[in-house]
């Protein structure tokens, strides 16, 4: 049997931030490894530094302390425009408010990350990206003109179209309805195994969470446990 | 792949409309100064046109030489017209009468500028641009009652015979100065030969004049300039006239207006370029987080202010120059010589002015924009207005540097601007001490009022940024409105109702007790009996004055002091002198002298020093115990020298004195000329008609000028409330859901901006008064008075100003249905 592949490694991490009287730690002493392929999910209540965590992992920041790798890379000791380059070439994001350009098309929105990287065939991918989510016919529409689910499948193939090695998903279906979040977590985990993609979620909501092959629990910047779920069905 | 991303996001940013802000800003930027600078700089060459009039020409070169035909030549070469003039004194002789006079001798081309007006008689008239026939000569009218002629007489001068061919009516470049000397004749330069009167060693001031472009001029001067001798120099602007001086203080003005015009479009540019980087900071943190660089960012971005520059920059000089010929129709009315030349300067000075306005100003946030971190991406967007300190000082510096480039003074770029940023400092703290007192006080207010005040509190620096350009708009419209006041007020002044419009000179000590019975007769009003001694300077310490060094400007313009000095003796000061080192005269002064004190420092005398006169071919001497500044433009008999009366009391003197004539009463001029012929009558009727004239034109053009400085401090207030749009737009949106009613909102909203313009309405009014005093003092020379109506204009206007435009922009946000406007705001 293969030794599992470390594609994302924390060690010892800490995150404090200046505040008005000092300063706030968020994260206390966070390590962690996720393997490459692997779902993982980062749970917690709204405050508990799940979200800080991503951006420390996903190489939006660094660390006050620790260090973080994604592959080979030591994120923590980059510049801002170093780890930019890694994320053109390796991450996807999906956020809770979607964050779409609101002057640029669904698909020129797709395609913004692919033609940041360079990538020659931006459009075709983009087109075949928006076939996928279901909205090749609004190609053309700007995000005003779309609904909240259309604006988050629109997020989630501009995620895709790089082809990242890992995906991070910030609440992904948390702005939405019952209905429509299922729908685009369906089509998250959908493209997630057909593309082999590592995936890293963070969310309060236990069945999106049961969905990852593994989940860390955080209150007040610590993990409380670590429970090593089997692989989840996620056809 | 960067560009493409980036013209992508131009058009749509052009579509949504958020990049015409900042274009708009710098539109103004641009347009505001070409066409102030066009339409000033139209205005100036009028006015200099005007002023060009009053010396036949645009160019007036002066010698004590024959006139040199190689001159004349190179003239013409460079497309400039040109005309002779001598000037000379003389003796007229009719019959067994004769009198000294001075003639000048023209030729065909005079007058180059203005209008030479001639008359017959009363029934006939040569009209306007009379031209001068060969064998007559055209003579003032008081030589017609002098020497008892009439038109058509014979008369003779040197040794030649005329015939007196008119009166004249109006000569352009007749001297301005009250004391025109002796009476004025006319003639055609081809005469003068015959005369014989010109001889080697006689005393004639030959004058060349020119007229043409001014690029032509100025070629034609740089060419001509190396082959003067030192007996021809250029006649400058005539400074101590009426006139000469109303033009400077025109010239001042107009350059204040485009200066602080300028101050006010960097202002509208800052905000606009603000309020964009602001507003994108999330979609270049979410390009960043997608993994852009800092670099790409800065490409996408500096492309858009790039593009937006040029567009700006073109847009702005077609309209800058559009306006400038709108505005050459209307003002044309009133200045016939305006005409919009094309100009490079202004068209560079407004690019100039724009890419400094968008380095300085709009890039400093476009930088800051690139450098916004991915992990912005998580955080909650800031809907706060943010002051940038660096930009203040960018944007700061970049006022200043326009400050300088506009006035082309240092240190009146460098007064101007620390005035402004003290004033800036000063109202910042201010205006946030002030909102902060508020909130004990707004206890008891209803809640409209304690939502503003809520509004204006929370909106701390922000509003306080806003305070000094609400502030400064307000402050320039008070300022332009009321330093025309002041300026025109200074020129009526200067031109009392009823200000004497006759002087009489040359009156003995035995035609005053005649004087006196006519005045009384005919109810005229005299001024008071100046005494008149004529005589020469001599020596100063005993240091010989030599000829050259003792004729300066002034007394040549004077046409009939020549060398010789007006002097006086007064045991009083007169009014409009001041004694600025010494002190005048005590009651046993002995051989004291006052000096006027910019003949003082033109011959470098000093308190203290010995000045020698000769006076009826006695010498006598005094020593210098006052120097005194005098307003030349009083209109009053004003003397270089006056000398205390123990040293001219005894020597025989002839009088001057003043008095006003109503209009329709010239006919008493004939009888106290037939009743005292050796007294000259001096009018100055026309002189202030000309004053009048230059005010009225003057008055149009600033007002002209004053409407373009209001429409662009208008549109900056627009975009300074623009900036705040989002952030309103979030708050309305919660109050609405939370219920607030329609009306409540109102009334928060018009108090809150009522608050702000009431406040700026009275900082700009300070601000108006201390630049008033300071203009009123070192500019007037008056003393400082309170302008009583700005204290409440201010403020008024202030309120009107800033409630109206605020009401106007953000009426819209307020009937948008609450549902609508949330989902607009979660939208971002």
């Amino acid at each position: 049997m293969n030794t599992p592949e470390v594609h994302i490694k924390a060690v010892n991490v800490a995150k404090s931030v200046k505040v008005t009287d000092g300063s706030l730690t968020i994260l206390h002493d966070i390590s962690l490894t996720i393997n490459r392929g692997e779902s993982v999910a980062i749970v917690g209540a709204s405050g508990s530094g799940k979200s800080t965590l991503l951006s420390l992992l996903a190489g939006l920041d660094t660390p006050t302390q620790g260090e973080v790798f994604l592959g080979q890379q030591p994120l923590h000791r980059l510049s801002e425009d170093e780890r930019a380059g890694i994320r053109a070439a390796n991450v996807g994001f999906v956020f809770q408010s979607f964050l779409l350009l609101p002057s640029l098309t669904a698909l020129e929105n797709i395609t913004l990350p692919a033609e940041l990287a360079g990538v020659k065939d931006a459009r075709s991918r983009g087109l075949d990206l928006l076939l996928q989510v279901g909205l090749s016919e609004r190609a053309d529409f700007f995000p005003a003109q779309l609904s909240g689910g259309e604006q988050q499948r629109v997020a989630i193939a501009r995620a895709f179209i790089t082809q990242p090695a890992v995906l991070f998903a910030d609440e992904p279906s948390a702005n939405l309805d019952a209905a429509t979040g299922q729908k685009i977590e369906d089509l998250l985990f959908k493209l997630n195994a057909e593309q082999g993609t590592t995936l890293v979620l963070v969310t309060h909501n236990n069945d999106l969470a049961d969905r990852c092959q593994r989940q860390y629990q955080m209150q007040a910047g610590r993990f409380l446990d670590i429970n090593t779920q089997g692989i989840a069905d996620v056809g | 792949m960067w560009a493409s991303i980036a013209w992508r996001l131009f058009w749509r940013e052009l579509r949504r409309g958020e990049l015409w802000v900042i274009a708009f800003a710098l539109f103004l930027a641009v347009g505001s100064v070409v066409s102030l600078s066009g339409i000033t700089q139209g205005v100036q060459s009028a006015l200099m046109q005007r002023s060009a009039q009053f010396t036949a020409a645009d160019k007036v070169l002066r010698s004590s030489q024959p006139f040199n035909m190689e001159l004349i030549a190179q003239a013409e070469q460079f497309n400039v017209q040109s005309a002779r003039q001598m000037q000379f004194d003389s003796m007229l002789f009719a019959s067994d009468m004769m009198q000294l006079a001075t003639i000048k001798a023209v030729d065909d081309a005079y007058p180059l500028r203005g209008t030479l007006e001639l008359k017959q008689s009363d029934n006939i008239s040569v009209g306007e641009q009379a031209q001068l026939r060969p064998g007559y000569l055209y003579l003032e009218a008081r030589l017609f009652d002098l020497l008892k002629l009439t038109v058509g007489d014979s008369l003779e001068l040197g040794m030649s015979n005329f015939i007196v061919g008119g009166v004249i009516v109006n000569e352009p470049d007749a001297p301005l100065s009250v004391f025109g000397g002796a009476p004025r004749v006319l003639m055609h330069i081809d005469d003068v030969a015959a005369t014989q009167i010109v001889q080697p060693g006689s005393r004639i001031a030959y004058r060349y004049l020119f007229a043409g472009e001014n690029a032509d001029l100025a070629q034609f001067e740089a060419q001509v300039e190396p082959q003067l001798s030192v007996h021809q120099r250029w006649q400058k602007m005539d400074r101590e006239s009426a006139i000469g001086s109303a033009l400077e203080r025109a010239e001042r003005f107009l350059l204040l207006a485009g200066l602080l015009g300028i101050v006010l479009a960097a202002c509208a540019a800052a905000v606009a370029a603000s309020r964009y980087a602001q507003r994108h900071t999330k979609a270049v943190a979410v390009i960043k987080a997608l993994g852009a660089t800092t670099a790409q960012i800065r490409l996408i971005y500096g492309s858009h202010l790039l593009l937006v520059v040029l567009f700006s920059l073109l847009c702005g000089v077609i309209a800058g120059q559009l306006a400038v010929s709108g505005a050459q129709l209307g003002i044309q009315q009133y200045l016939t010589d305006y005409r919009a030349e094309f100009s490079w300067r202004p068209l560079w000075l407004g690019c100039l002015t724009g890419l400094v306005c968008a380095t300085l100003f709009a890039a400093r946030p476009m930088w800051r924009l690139a450098n916004t971190a991915a992990i912005e991406v998580l955080k909650q967007p800031e809907t706060q207005f943010v002051l940038d300190k660096l930009q203040l000082i960018t944007g700061a510096l970049a006022i200043w540097g326009l400050m300088w480039l506009f006035s082309g003074e240092l240190v009146l770029s460098i007064g101007l601007f620390l005035l402004c940023a003290v004033f800036a400092a000063l109202l910042m703290v201010t205006a946030a001490t002030l909102v902060k007192l508020t909130k004990p006080a707004s206890a008891g207010q209803s809640s409209a009022g304690k939502l503003a005040l809520a509004n204006l509190r929370r909106r701390l620096w922000a509003n306080s940024f806003q305070l000094i350009t609400f502030s400064l708009a307000i402050f320039l419209a008070l300022l332009l409105y009321f330093l025309r006041a002041e300026l025109i007020g200074q020129w009526q002044r200067q031109i009392p109702q009823g200000a004497p419009n006759h002087f009489l000179v040359n009156i003995t000590e035995q035609q005053r007790s005649i004087l006196n019975d006519f005045a009384q007769t005919h109810q005229i009003t005299l001024d008071k009996y100046y005494p008149v001694v004529r005589g020469r300077l001599l020596s100063i310490n005993d240091e010989k004055l030599q000829q050259e060094s003792s004729k300066e400007d002034r007394s040549e313009q004077r046409v009939g002091i020549g060398r010789e000095l007006n002097l006086t003796w007064l045991a009083a000061l007169p009014e409009n002198n001041q004694v600025t080192s010494g002190s005048w005269f005590s009651a046993d002064a002995q051989a004291q002298v006052s000096i006027e004190s910019e003949l003082a420092q033109r011959l470098d005398i000093s308190l203290g020093d010995n000045l020698a006169f000769s006076i009826g071919g006695q010498q006598l001497s005094a020593s210098v115990s006052s120097i005194r500044k005098v307003d030349w433009n009083s209109l009053q008999p004003n003397f270089y020298m006056i000398l205390s009366p123990d040293l001219l009391a005894e020597f025989p003197a002839t009088y001057i004195t003043a008095f006003y004539l109503e209009a329709g009463r010239e006919q008493l001029l004939n009888q106290l000329a037939r009743l005292m012929p050796t007294v000259t009558v001096i009018s100055v009727d026309n002189i202030i008609k000309q004053v009048n004239g230059i005010i009225d034109q003057v008055t149009i053009a600033l007002s002209f000028i004053l409407v373009i400085i209001c429409f662009a401090a208008g549109l900056v207030l627009v975009a300074q409330v623009q900036a705040t749009l989002e952030q309103r737009e979030q708050e309305l949106a919660i109050l609405r859901t939370l219920g607030a009613r329609y009306a409540f909102l109102r009334n928060a909203l018009v108090l809150e901006f009522a608050m702000l313009g009431a406040m700026a309405g009275v900082f700009a009014t300070v601000l108006a008064e201390a630049m008033l005093l300071i203009v009123q003092q070192r500019v007037f020379n008056l003393p400082f008075t309170l302008h009583y109506t700005l204290w409440w204009l201010g403020p008024l206007l202030g309120v009107i100003l800033v409630t109206t435009l605020g009401w106007w922009q953000l009426k819209r946000l307020l009937r948008i249905p609450g549902a609508q406007l949330m989902r607009r705001v979660l939208q971002g």
